[in-house]
Order: C-alpha cells, then sequence, then structure tokens
C-alpha cells in the first residue's frame, strides 16, 4: 500500500488545514499570509498530479475516512471524472489566488486581508471535498463550507452593494442548502444509508416510491440554486459582479459548476436515472429550464452595461448549457456537459479576472468605458479576446469541443430543439462578446481615458489570465488528450 | 391512521412549510433569518424523530445494554454538525443585517433591494 | 480515399505564414520596410512549399499528415488531395501579389494588416488541405474572423458598418454550417471525411435528413459564396476594405464558401447522391437567379468596387452552377471558373486601388479619362474586363465555353441562355468603364485651345512597383492561362484529373 492512497484525502484536508493555521501567521507577519497561502494549494494541485494514472481504468480509487469500511465509514471516491474536476479546481483556485495578491491589497482593507485567504482556502478545500466525497452527508457538510465561505467572500469589501449582494445570495442559498438536508433526510429515511453507492443499490431494490422522488426533487431545486438554474439564478448576477474580481472568477469558473456536477452524480449514480418517469420528467424540466436559461442569460448579457454584469449574465446562460448536456442522456451529451465545466472554468475565469485588471489599473467597469483599451492594456486585451472565443465556442479553443458534444449529445437524443437552442446561445454569446472585443480594439477611447504608451497590470496578475486563456486554446487543440476518458467515464455512468 | 402514527413527520413537514413561507412573505430580513431557523429546526426535528425510538436508551455501550433499544445515534450525529452549519449562517447572516442597517438605514428588504445601483465605476475606485 | 502518404509539407504549408507574423513581432518599429518584405518573403516561401508539391500531386500522390484526433472519427487531419491542391495554389499565389501589392497599398497600421493577412493565409491554406468537414470548418471559423480586421482596416464609419454585417452573416452562417456538421456526423455514420466518390448514403439515414445536411451545408456555405439572398455583406465589404483585402476577399474568401460547396457535392454527398436526392435543380436554379440578379444590381452601381463586387456574385454562382449541372465538362467549368474568377477579379479589384491610390476617385462617373493618367493599369483593367464577359483568348472564354458544352451534356440548353444574358449584362456594366477610360476625356486638356484633343499617353510613371506588377501579372496570366490551360499546374491540368474521376 503506497503513500498515495492517502493523496485523495490529503487533497481536500491540506487547503482546510492552512485556513485553520493561516490566522495565526496573519497575527504575525501579515505580508506572509498571500505568499503562505499558496502552499496548501499548491500542495494538493502537486497530489491531484501525482494521483493521474494510479486510477484504474474505468473504475475508481476509493479511500476511506479513519479506516471505517463504507457503508459505515465515511468514503471518498475518485473516479477519472472526479479527478479531473479536482485537478481543474486545484489549477483555477491556485491561479486565481496568485492573481489575488496585488488585487486585494487595493480593494480589501487591512484587518480583513488574512480573512480572504483563510476564506479562500476554506472554499478551495471545500470545493475538493465536495467533488470527491462519495457520503451524501458529508456532500452537504461541504457544500455549506463553501457556501458559507462564498457568503463571506462576497461581501469581503464591506461595500453596501457588496453586502447586498451577499445577503440576497444568502437569502437564496441558505434555504436551499436546507432543502438539500431535507433531501438526504428523506433519502436516510427510507434506504438507512448514506454512502452513494450503497444508495444507488438500495433504492435499485427498494424501487421508487413516492418520497424517494419528493427527495429527488428537493434535490434539484436546492442544487439547482446553488449551481444558478435559470429560475433560481437571481442571486448570481449581483454576487458574481461584485464581488472581487478573484472571487467572482471561483464563484462563476468553479462553485456553479461543482454544483451542477453533484447534481449530476446525484442523478446519475443515486437515483440510477432512467429508473422511474417522474425523474425522467423532473430532467425534462430541468431541460426545459435550462433551455430557457441559456436564452435568458444570453439575452441579458446583450442588455448590460456593467462588464462584469454581463460575464455574470453568460454564466446564467452557460449553465443552462451544462444542464443541456446532461439532460440529453447521452454520452456525448453528458462529456460534453463535462468538458464544458472544464472550459467554461478556464473561459470564465480568465474573462473575470481581466475584468479586474480593468478595475485594478483603471477604475473601468463600464463596458463602454473600455473603448480603445488595446493600446494601454495589449495583453489584457487579448487575453480576454482568446477566452470570448473560447465562450462564443469558436474553434479551435476549447469552447468548440465541448459544444460539439453538448450539440452531437442532443442530437443523438432527439432533442433537436435543444441543439438549436445551443447553437442560439452561441450566437448570442458572439453578440456579446464580440462587442466588447470591437469595443477594446477597434473603436477610439475617450480622450485622456487611456494612456498612450503600453502599462499593462502587473505580471502577477497577467500571468494568470494568461495561464487560463492559454489553457482554453490547449484544451482545443489537445482535447483528444481527455475526450476520450471521459467518454468512456460518461458511458460508464450511463 | 398512518399519518397520525407519523405525527412527528408532519409536524417536521409543518414547521418546514411555515419557515419556507416566513422567508419568502416576510419583508423584514430578521424575520426572513427567524423563518430560516424555523425550516433550519424542522429538518433537525425530522432527523432526530427518525432515530427515535419509544422508550429507547441512549446508544452508549455499557454492559448489558440491548442494542435493539437503543436510539439510531447516526441522525443525531448528523444534526449536531447540521445545527454547527445553521449556527454559523444565522450568525454571518446577522452580521450582515448589522451592516446592512448601518449602512442602508433599513432593515425592509423590498427598499433595501430597490435602492438604486450606485453609478458604475464608482465601487471600483472606492478601493 | 487513395492511398496517401504520410508528409510533413502541407503543415509545412500552413505553418509558414506565422513566419511573417513572427517578423512583425521581432523586428523594431524602425524597420518597417524590412519587416513587410520579410512578410513578402513568408508569402512567398509559402508559395513555394505549396509549388514543390506539385509534381507529387500531378503523379497522383496524396499527402496527409494528422494533427490532432479528439477520437477515432473526428481528427485534425491535413491532406492534399488534387482538389485542395488546386484551390491551395491558386489561393498561396493570388496572396503573394496581393502582399506585395500591399507593402506600397498600405498606408497606415501596417503590423495589423500584414499580421492578419499572414493569419488569414495560413486559415484558408488550411481550409483547401483539410482532410474533413471537422478541419474545414474549424479553419474555416479561424480565416472569417480573422478577415474580419482587414475588411475594417480603413477604420471608417463605412468600414464599421461593413464589418459588423460580415460579422453578423458569418456567425449566423457559421451557426448553421455548424449544424450541418453535426447533423452530418450524426446521419453520416460519424464518416466527416472527404470520399472520393462521397460518402454519405440512403443506407444510414433517410431522405429528409440527408437533405437537411445538405440544405444546411448549402445555406452555411452560401454565404461565404455569396449565393443569393445570403449574399448582404459582399457589396458592403468589398468597398470598403483597402483593395489588396477586396481582391482577396473575391478571389478567395468568397471562394473558401464556393469550395466548401464543391467538397460538399463532390466528396460528401458525391455526383450519384445528388442525382439521386434532386436536389441539383434547386442549386442551379439559385445559382442562375445570382448570375442574372447580380449582374442587373452590378449595373446600377456607380462606386466601382461596389460594382465589381456584384459582379464578384454573380460570377462565383458559376462555378455552383457548374456544380449543380452534373455533367463532366460543367463540373470541369465550375471548378475551373474558381481559378479564372481569382486571377481576372482579383486584377480587376487591384486596379481599382490603383486608380484610387492615384486619383482618389471611387466612382466610375468620375473616371473619365484615366486610361491616359494610367495606362498600364487601365489596359490591364480592360483585358480582364473582356475577359469577363468571355472573349477568347482569355481564361473567361474557357469557363464559358466548358459551361455550355456541360449543359448541352447535361441536356439543359436553357442554362446557355443565362450564360448568354449573364455574359451581355458583363459587357453592359464593364464596358462603359473602359469607354469611360480611354474615350472619353473631359476636364482642362479638353478645352485647351478650344478644340478637343485628348490627354497625353504617360507611360512608366502611373504609380509604384509593387502596385503595378501584380497587377500586371495577373492580367498577363489570365489571357496565358485562357490560351495554354494544361501547362502543369494551370487549372486544367489539376481539375481535370479530379473530374475524369467522378464523371468517367
Amino acid at each position: 500500500m503506497g503513500a498515495w492512497r492517502h493523496f485523495p484525502i490529503f487533497m481536500i484536508t491540506v487547503p482546510l488545514l492552512g485556513a485553520v493555521l493561516l490566522p495565526f501567521l496573519g497575527y504575525v507577519r501579515e505580508k506572509w499570509v498571500p505568499y503562505a497561502s499558496l502552499l496548501p494549494l499548491g500542495t494538493s494541485a502537486l497530489l491531484g498530479v501525482l494521483l493521474i494514472g494510479r486510477i484504474p481504468s474505468g473504475g475508481y480509487l476509493s479511500y476511506h475516512m479513519g479506516g471505517w469500511e463504507p457503508p459505515f465509514g465515511i468514503e471518498i471516491r475518485l473516479d477519472y471524472v472526479g479527478l479531473f474536476l479536482m485537478l481543474v479546481v486545484c489549477g483555477i483556485t491556485t491561479l486565481a489566488l496568485v492573481y489575488s495578491r496585488r488585487y486585494i491589497e487595493k480593494e480589501v482593507s487591512g484587518g480583513r486581508r488574512t480573512a480572504y485567504y483563510v476564506l479562500y482556502l476554506l472554499m478551495s478545500g471545500a470545493m475538493l471535498g465536495f467533488v470527491a466525497t462519495g457520503d451524501i452527508f458529508n456532500l452537504f457538510v461541504f457544500m455549506e463550507i463553501l457556501a458559507l465561505s462564498s457568503y463571506a467572500l462576497v461581501a469581503i469589501t464591506g461595500n453596501r452593494n457588496a453586502v447586498r449582494a451577499a445577503f440576497k445570495y444568502i437569502l437564496m442559498g441558505a434555504p436551499s442548502s436546507i432543502m438539500v438536508l431535507l433531501a438526504i433526510g428523506f433519502l436516510y429515511s427510507v434506504t438507512g444509508t448514506l454512502n452513494m453507492v450503497d444508495l444507488a443499490g438500495r433504492i435499485a431494490e427498494s424501487g421508487f416510491t413516492e418520497v424517494l422522488i419528493v427527495s429527488y426533487i428537493l434535490l434539484v431545486v436546492g442544487f439547482g440554486v446553488k449551481a444558478a438554474l435559470f429560475p433560481l439564478h437571481m442571486w448570481l448576477p449581483d454576487a458574481h459582479s461584485i464581488a472581487p474580481s478573484p472571487i467572482s472568477a471561483l464563484l462563476s469558473g468553479l462553485l456553479v459548476e461543482v454544483c451542477a456536477f453533484a447534481l449530476v452524480r446525484i442523478t446519475l449514480s443515486v437515483f440510477t436515472m432512467r429508473a422511474s418517469d417522474l425523474v425522467m420528467g423532473t430532467a425534462d424540466a430541468v431541460g426545459v429550464a435550462a433551455a430557457a436559461a441559456v436564452l435568458y442569460g444570453g439575452i441579458m448579457a446583450i442588455l448590460q452595461k456593467d462588464l462584469k454584469m454581463m460575464i455574470a449574465y453568460s454564466t446564467v446562460s452557460h449553465i443552462g448549457y451544462i444542464f443541456l448536456g446532461l439532460t440529453a442522456f447521452t454520452a456525448e451529451g453528458l462529456t460534453g456537459a463535462m468538458y464544458h465545466m472544464l472550459d467554461h472554468g478556464l473561459a470564465k475565469a480568465c474573462l473575470f479576472l481581466c475584468a479586474g485588471n480593468f478595475i485594478y489599473l483603471k477604475g473601468y467597469r463600464r463596458i463602454e468605458d473600455l473603448k480603445g483599451a488595446w493600446g494601454q492594456m495589449p495583453w489584457t486585451c487579448f487575453a480576454f479576446a482568446l477566452a470570448s472565443l473560447s465562450v462564443i465556442g469558436i474553434p479551435p479553443t476549447a469552447g468548440f469541443i465541448s459544444k460539439w458534444y453538448l450539440i452531437l449529445g442532443n442530437v443523438e437524443g432527439g432533442k433537436w430543439l435543444y441543439a438549436a437552442v445551443l447553437l442560439a446561445g452561441s450566437i448570442l454569446a458572439a453578440v456579446y462578446c464580440l462587442r466588447v472585443i470591437y469595443y477594446m480594439f477597434f473603436q477610439a477611447g475617450k480622450e485622456g481615458a487611456w494612456e498612450e504608451y503600453w502599462h499593462d497590470a502587473p505580471p502577477a496578475m497577467l500571468l494568470p489570465v494568461w495561464v487560463l486563456s492559454l489553457a482554453t486554446l490547449f484544451f482545443g487543440v489537445f482535447s483528444f488528450l481527455i475526450i476520450p476518458s471521459l467518454l468512456k467515464a460518461a458511458a460508464y455512468l450511463l | 391512521m398512518r399519518l397520525l402514527h407519523n405525527y412527528h413527520y408532519a409536524a417536521a413537514m409543518l414547521l418546514f412549510c411555515l419557515g419556507l413561507h416566513t422567508v419568502i412573505v416576510r419583508r423584514n430580513i430578521i424575520k426572513k433569518l427567524i423563518g430560516l431557523n424555523i425550516m433550519e429546526t424542522s429538518v433537525f426535528f425530522f432527523y432526530i424523530s427518525l432515530g427515535y425510538l419509544e422508550g429507547g436508551i441512549a446508544p452508549i455501550r455499557t454492559g448489558g445494554a440491548d442494542p435493539a433499544r437503543m436510539v439510531n445515534p447516526i441522525p443525531q450525529a448528523l444534526i449536531l454538525t447540521g445545527i454547527v452549519v445553521a449556527v454559523s449562517v444565522t450568525a454571518l447572516a446577522l452580521s450582515m443585517v448589522i451592516l446592512l442597517y448601518r449602512q442602508y438605514g433599513t432593515l425592509d428588504v423590498d427598499r433595501l433591494m430597490r435602492e438604486e445601483e450606485p453609478e458604475a465605476g464608482e465601487s471600483g475606485k472606492e478601493g | 480515399m487513395q492511398e496517401s502518404t504520410f508528409s510533413a509539407v502541407p503543415l509545412v504549408a500552413v505553418l509558414l505564414p506565422w513566419v511573417s507574423l513572427l517578423a512583425i513581432l521581432a523586428f523594431p518599429k524602425r524597420a518597417e520596410k524590412l519587416r513587410l518584405w520579410l512578410c513578402f518573403l513568408g508569402s512567398l516561401a509559402t508559395f513555394g512549399v505549396v509549388l514543390s508539391m506539385l509534381p507529387g500531386i500531378l503523379d497522383g500522390n496524396i499527402y496527409t499528415i494528422k494533427l490532432a484526433s479528439v477520437v477515432e472519427n473526428l481528427e485534425m487531419r491535413l491532406t492534399v488531395d488534387t482538389l485542395g491542391y488546386y484551390f491551395g495554389l491558386v489561393l498561396t499565389f493570388l496572396w503573394l501579389l496581393a502582399t506585395v501589392y500591399s507593402i506600397s497599398y498600405i498606408d497606415h497600421k501596417h503590423n495589423r494588416f500584414f499580421a492578419f493577412m499572414a493569419l488569414c493565409e495560413s486559415f484558408i491554406l488550411g481550409c483547401a488541405f483539410s482532410a474533413n468537414m471537422f478541419t474545414y470548418f474549424i479553419f474555416y471559423e479561424m480565416m472569417t474572423f480573422g478577415s474580419y480586421p482587414l475588411i475594417i482596416h480603413e477604420e471608417t464609419t463605412m468600414a464599421r458598418r461593413a464589418g459588423y454585417k460580415y460579422l453578423v452573416y458569418a456567425i449566423a452562417a457559421g451557426t448553421v454550417l455548424f449544424f450541418a456538421i453535426v447533423a452530418h456526423y450524426f446521419w453520416g455514420n460519424g464518416q466527416l471525411g472527404f470520399g472520393r466518390y462521397g460518402v454519405l448514403s440512403l443506407e444510414f439515414a433517410s431522405r429528409a435528413a440527408l437533405l437537411t445536411v445538405f440544405f444546411t451545408y448549402l445555406a452555411g456555405f452560401g454565404v461565404k459564396a455569396a449565393i443569393m439572398p445570403l449574399h448582404g455583406w459582399v457589396p458592403d465589404a468589398h468597398p470598403a476594405a483597402p483593395s489588396p483585402a477586396s481582391a482577396l476577399l473575391s478571389g478567395v474568401i468568397l471562394k473558401a464558401g464556393a469550395f466548401g460547396i464543391i467538397r460538399v457535392c463532390f466528396n460528401v454527398f458525391g455526383v450519384d447522391l445528388m442525382r439521386e436526392l434532386k436536389v441539383y435543380p434547386v442549386v442551379a436554379v439559385l445559382a442562375c437567379i445570382t448570375i442574372v440578379v447580380a449582374s442587373v444590381f452590378a449595373l446600377t452601381q456607380d462606386n466601382l468596387k461596389r460594382r465589381l463586387a456584384y459582379s464578384s456574385i454573380g460570377q462565383v454562382s458559376y462555378i455552383i452552377l457548374g456544380l449543380a449541372m452534373l455533367a463532366h465538362d460543367g463540373a470541369l467549368g465550375g471548378v475551373m471558373h474558381l481559378a479564372h474568377h481569382a486571377l481576372m477579379k482579383g486584377c480587376l479589384f487591384l486596379c481599382a486601388g490603383v486608380i484610387l491610390v492615384k486619383t482618389g476617385k471611387k466612382n466610375i462617373s468620375e473616371m473619365a479619362g484615366i486610361g491616359y493618367q494610367l495606362p498600364i493599369t487601365m489596359i490591364c483593367f480592360s483585358v480582364c474586363a473582356l475577359a469577363m464577359m468571355g472573349t477568347p483568348p482569355s481564361v473567361g472564354f474557357v469557363t464559358k465555353w466548358l459551361l455550355g458544352s456541360g449543359s448541352l451534356e447535361a441536356g439543359l440548353p436553357v442554362y446557355i441562355v443565362v450564360l448568354l444574358a449573364s455574359a451581355l449584362l458583363n459587357a453592359a456594366y464593364f464596358l462603359p468603364i473602359v469607354y469611360i477610360a480611354f474615350f472619353r476625356w473631359e476636364g482642362d486638356e479638353v478645352e485647351e485651345h478650344g478644340e478637343r484633343h485628348h490627354p497625353k499617353l504617360v507611360f512608366g510613371k502611373e504609380a509604384d512597383h509593387e502596385l503595378v506588377v501584380p497587377v500586371v501579372i495577373l492580367a498577363a496570366l489570365v489571357i496565358i492561362v485562357g490560351i495554354w490551360s494544361n501547362v502543369p499546374g494551370f487549372p486544367y491540368s489539376l481539375v481535370s484529373k479530379v473530374v475524369n474521376v467522378i464523371f468517367p
């Protein structure tokens, strides 16, 4: 038994432990906190990379916490898809953390800075745990840590809009958490177990009862709020646009995806999906909501004047993409959804960080202010353009690959209307993204709005932006590294 | 008959709906938080009643206790976690209520949300 | 497909234009001329590399290189078959001339223009060398966005508006095309490659499904190929773009759409399936309408480049019409017209550019007597104008002859009527320009001694060599290719190999 068997749990606990220790360091040397907080996340990322290739093909890695065998103990269950998502989480959180130092120095007042990093690590660790855990109550706990730290992070600047947005987020988030908790209670009351695999077995044995259906609907609504699925998305635009940019990047780039992923896992591996008409009916309803989300988000994004608000509405639209891929119930659709989690995560994080660069350097938030930005901030503008192309889904970026599979999946599932909706969504995306690019590159700015010479954001803020935008290109060109194993995993899940 | 037998479940659901109603309908944000807590309590109640056994004993293995008579400890353990989470959420939300009241001077959610967005660009320049 | 050999040459060709890009990035602003000539070298090298494949292609070799494969059926692959090679050769040649021309023509923001010229060349070459629809689409979309900065280069309000219109059309088309490819993948049993006789068949998919695929393809590519009523962006984009870019738009980028349709007809559906599905009359009717209506529109335009743009719309539909005949000579004429029109229209647009640079005149009505001021340019212009009408011995004549023969072969002489009508209309909108340029003169010279005498012919001083040399080369080729079309590397030598296989 090699040490690597313990890596999954270390990946989760190291950031959480870091979060516990960080306040002490903050008390002694506040200046070191931003650097020190990189350590746990870097460790997690490293462990994750070391785990690649350790997972048996088509199978999973199971870790029993405290040595207790499931279904009694808490199990960490890592298949390829899970590990893939954990690596994405590690990558994006690390990059956004690198970005944070300069940005936070400017945006967040002194006393709160350590708190920022503590919450940041909590959030990252919780996301990792959320993806990996095989125990449904544990899922809830991680979700709550995640939610709590994100509420606080949205409000961290303490200005009135931020607090209001965070409160709005709580007002929707907390009831949804309670719904999830209630649903888990229902599940437990019927099956007497909390382990997901065990649950699936018992549900298959017992067949569907009303309680299970109610609990499924509660789960869909609960996670739907967290994942900002269309009619439940109201908290998202405010929270995502007002939070500090690195946090917006995490919220938009990871949090909603991770919550969508949880719902997928519950649907596919707990409620083995085709088992009941009602589950399918719920899925159909989700499909309709997702299609509405694609269109609504896209149209709202076009109407926005504020750059971060636009990106946030674009997220609403793209969550619709992900759910449309899931409700296709084909291997291709699922692959597309998974891949979209990756490339949307990368691209959205990049866009938010770019928007952060404009705010950091010039204080510009409105799209109109970006006219002629290219003259002063070429690097940021190019990265923004590249990530936008991925959001639209222009080849050869990763967005194209995921769009391909999403549409193919819907076509194979016979859902032609949804395929058309996805295409319409990408046209809408083209409209709102290209407008910004057009302003940046082909419009002259107002007199004195920009400096004449190149004066871009500091390297520590450009590096993450560029890594992310190049990653969208990389995963577009080298999609063959991931797609086959995702297809296999998707086929296995179905 | 079945409902009567499961009266504790019915009570939990009733509380849950009551709480949800409060969260949605009340305009005062503190009342909303109270509603939230009622929801939480109802779920805790539901969990505890799951594991409850008429005339059960605490699940501590002191010699001779009959395991069949012990109440199910798992829901209780779960709910301990749940309570911690609920308290944290409430605390965080209340601290935000204080901040909101200081900055907006109102607890009415409609007035809070209706308050004009400040001119775009302002909040960015505050830093 | 025929046995294909692995070769890195296609990839080298596609990547070479990036050298120009690097040159632009690497050299400081001071070395302006040096950078521009390096761009020229980059595009010369690309042409050279493409040319180096000629002997092999004529021997019937197929070069292929796999770039990446997402899953088994979905791969990025460059394959140079005869048809792709033909398009690649035409486009790199025209690109080379346009690059030379631009060195003198472009007067601001050189960096952006040359960078995107190079990028576009790379992307379109990728289109030409694509082995399957997936690859084609990827390069096609990149080309769409790469060509946007070329169109709006002047940054006038008109250019911006044209660019906007272009993007709207292109994005809508890209979406339809994307749908077409997904549907093709779905109903074609995962076969996205180009088969010699087509890959789709009624075995796997219903008639309605295949019709859907065909017409979505037609609509998707039809926007670039400017089939009416999808042509809206063309008359705006051409006058707005700088002349070398207009030449490329008309000569190459429109052809990328037409080439897509050629691929769809020959290599995706195949002639037999097209016959079976009975789609060709619809296509032919669309093409005929476009040919006639565009020519009529061209008559009414006073802006020279706008008139040329409408003319392009009509001419590209010759290619489509040739395909829709489903006859040996028709296909031959249509596909050869791809090169022929690139030569003619490239030359005409470059002439329009010379006129614009030297005299600042955009409208035909202002061009009286311009032939004396710019004799070489206007002679070349006249040569191409006559060629457009189909006067022998020129490439235009070859096209018309083959298309006419094809329509007889197809048993539909009505196409000849359309071709004749088009020739007449061509004459009606080109000859006045020639006439005005040489035989009507107004202004100072006329009134000088109270009697009309024409201004002096001024040779040799009309414009920079960078501007005139490409024009002359193209005009000469219009004649030479028209006469000796079978010289290796010239259109007939390549296209006949393709068409002879398809229509034995």
